[in-house]
């Protein structure tokens, strides 16, 4: 399963890039504190700090980014359990029982319930990862351009479709994105939509454009705003009640292992993530329990689930990532960024050939999860207090970091213009609900799958049939078309739901507002029956 | 606006927006065209380029809603980050100055030098969220123009102009 040699090269990588293992920490910081800042994404995070990592070697760049993506996992948590605030997404369900804990008094032991899910079920996802990469590039090398670029069609409109409330405005996102992607000289030498730029030629930098999406354009909003949050007071850390939580994590086993499982099959999808994972780890052990009653009322396995799903979800992603070169949402997708600054396209192709860096990248991340345990604790005592963080003090720190970076990557002002731009449209992407990460993956892959199905057509010779001699290419395309059948119709479901409930609420407001008005009918109407 | 016999409120910003992208994106089809009429340039391009248009269609009518129409319930608080919504009112126009701000800064970074840029940046974005004490309005976005400055410069080998640091 594990090709020895490849990891035997993996730990000389480790050992000789001495100053990589130096990114670790300041990354799970940069990682813990944005993501127990609500309001600013580990997205957000990553983008800011991408431009710094392109000045380090390539491994240490990607240490840095996955040391930043590992710390933020746990760093939304410490809100969610001591405010009721998740400070991201992926935090959500950590808020059900962490903040119900919280108030009965047991902050402490619920923090450490989820450090210590975070911290296990991350070496979980990332060990099953290091056992699956080989199977997977033996599958992956069979896979081409066909097949490539129907499992970029396919992540595309699972981003797209699941990224927000309107089917149609998430596939308009992706597919704008994508075509943004494609601006520039594609692989047949055509160049299109550069209005006669030269900085166009090679198509739209990718960094300034993720950087306003993701980064600033979100930032501007919270200029109407003192405080980012308003938060209740810091509540005392007892590191002997941390521990006592983190060695109790160890009587739920089954939890521990249905959230990772749940968070890796969730995580490795494109477009759903460990916003959903969480959810749906937290609803299932809920269903599973003894005592379902108990949950939403400060029962730890419901803060185990939910954290277990986050931290694991990272390996389910970074297979996809590394395996197919397909980034599951903004976080990966940043982290696919860093790849292709410094020339490295993730993929069958790295898998396959740079097999022993992709077992280095996995076993920096059990590393990071391990460090984690002990930087998350630290990270405790302070987290309380960052997040009253006066926006009058962060927004201007930030925003010139971000202007920065992007002038950064290419030493021109083409970056920090780029940024504006994609600012403005990130904010009205944002505004009128469409989701920017699929504006962003489209913008990543635009290119690839551009030059993917002009392979593929060059390889058939424009004859359509080509699709029934590749059964990879078929599959994907038939769960494809299932999978969007599947969610337009729980979409549909949900709507028709929706509006059964509040035809009911109105039927049951008016019923109660007629004996008032006017009782006479209302005992007519009651006689009759 | 009234559409056969029926009131309808218009979502006008957004209607501009998703118009504005939909010819951008005719443009961009339009263009690819001119270049050339090859499959190898149109391949992926025309027929993106068309379903984008298509699903404009469908969101169109989204920006219309009838005006008796029951309002949908209201949208959580700006601190829920999981779905954040515009600010309104004095807060938007805080909002609106610091995207001014932002393309004020861009635009004039390489004329005044990054120092000068950054310094006035700070300051206005202070300005802008509140800051009114002199103290923290002098020491701050000093300090936050040598940290940038002095940092970047040790970061990255590009030349940065700047007039006085």
């Amino acid at each position: 399963m594990i090709d020895m040699d490849a990891l035997m090269g993996a730990f000389g990588i480790m050992a000789t890039s001495a100053g990589s293992w130096g990114w670790i920490v300041p990354g799970l910081i940069v990682g813990l504190v944005f993501s127990a800042i609500p309001g600013v994404s580990i997205t957000m995070a990553m983008a800011i700090v991408l431009p710094m990592s392109l000045y380090m070697d390539f491994f240490s760049a990607i240490v840095f980014l996955t040391s930043v993506y590992t710390g933020a996992g746990f760093g939304g948590s410490v809100p969610a359990i001591l405010m009721n605030i998740p400070g991201s997404p992926s935090s959500y369900a950590t808020t059900f029982d962490g903040y119900a804990m919280s108030k009965k008094g047991q902050h402490n032991e619920a923090l450490g319930y989820a450090l210590f899910a975070s911290t296990i079920c991350g070496i979980f996802g990332y060990l099953l990862l290091l056992v699956v990469v080989e199977p997977l590039a033996d599958i992956v090398l069979k896979i081409g351009p066909l097949e490539m670029f129907a499992v970029a069609i396919w992540g595309m409109l699972l981003i797209g479709s699941l990224g927000s409330k309107y089917i149609s405005r998430g596939l308009f996102a992706a597919a704008f994105g994508l075509l943004l992607g494609g601006v520039g000289m594609n692989t047949a030498g055509f160049i299109r939509g550069t209005m006669g730029m030269p900085s166009l030629l090679d198509g739209i930098s990718p960094i300034p454009a993720m950087i306003g999406l993701l980064a600033s354009g979100q930032l501007l909003t919270l200029a109407g705003k003192d405080y980012i949050i308003e938060a209740e007071g810091s509540r005392t850390v007892s590191l002997s009640r941390i521990l006592s939580g983190c060695w109790q994590t160890f009587r739920h086993p089954g939890v521990l292992v249905r959230g990772s499982v749940i968070g890796i099959v969730i995580g490795a999808v494109p477009g759903v993530g460990s916003s959903l994972g969480n959810l749906i780890a937290y609803a299932e052990t809920k269903r599973t329990s003894k005592d379902p009653s108990s949950f939403g009322k400060g029962n730890p396995k419901g803060v185990i689930a939910a954290e277990s799903a986050v931290a694991s979800a990272e390996g389910g992603s970074m297979a996809t990532m590394l395996a197919l070169g397909i980034p599951g949402g903004g976080a990966t997708a940043i982290l696919l960024a860093a790849f292709m600054m410094h020339n490295i396209v993730p993929g069958p192709q790295f898998i396959e050939t740079q097999k022993e860096m992709v077992y280095a990248i996995i076993l920096n991340n059990i590393v990071q999860a391990i460090v984690l345990l002990f930087v998350g604790i630290g990270f405790i005592y302070v987290a309380s207090n960052i997040v009253r963080v006066r926006t009058r003090y962060i927004l201007p720190a930030i925003l010139v970091i971000a202007t920065m970076g992007t002038y950064a990557v290419e030493g021109s002002i083409s970056g920090p213009i780029t940024l504006f731009v994609f600012s403005l449209i990130g904010f009205l992407l944002v505004k009128f609900d469409y989701p920017v990460a699929a504006v962003v993956v489209g913008l990543l892959l635009g290119r690839m799958l551009e030059t993917e199905f002009l392979r593929s057509y060059q390889l058939s010779g424009g004859d359509p049939t080509y699709l029934f001699e590749r059964p990879g290419a078929m599959t994907i395309f038939g769960i494809m078309l299932f999978s969007m059948a599947m969610t337009a119709w729980g979409k549909r479901k949900q709507v028709l739901a929706e509006e059964a409930e509040s035809a009911a609420m109105e039927a049951l407001a008016r019923q109660a507002s007629v004996p008032e008005a006017e009782p006479g009918i209302k005992a007519g109407a009651s006689g009759r029956h | 606006m009234r559409i056969m016999r029926q009131e309808y409120r218009v979502d006008r910003l957004h209607l501009a927006f998703v118009s504005i992208m939909a010819a951008l994106v005719l443009w961009y089809l339009f263009d690819a065209r001119s270049v050339s009429l090859s499959i190898n340039n149109l391949l992926l391009v025309q027929p993106l380029a068309i379903a984008t248009l298509v699903l404009y269609l469908f969101i169109v009518p989204q920006c219309f809603h009838r005006a008796d129409a029951v309002p949908e319930p209201e949208a959580p608080a700006i601190d829920d980050p999981l779905q954040p919504k515009l600010p309104e009112g004095r807060a938007l126009v805080r909002v609106a100055l610091l995207g001014v701000a932002l393309g004020v800064f861009v635009f004039t970074l390489t004329t005044l030098g990054f120092d000068v840029g950054i310094l006035l940046f700070a300051l206005a974005t202070m300005l802008i969220c509140g800051e009114r004490r002199p103290l923290p309005l002098a020491l701050y976005p000093l300090a936050v123009t040598v940290v940038a400055v002095y940092g970047f410069r040790a970061l990255m080998p590009y030349p940065m102009v700047t007039a006085l640091l």
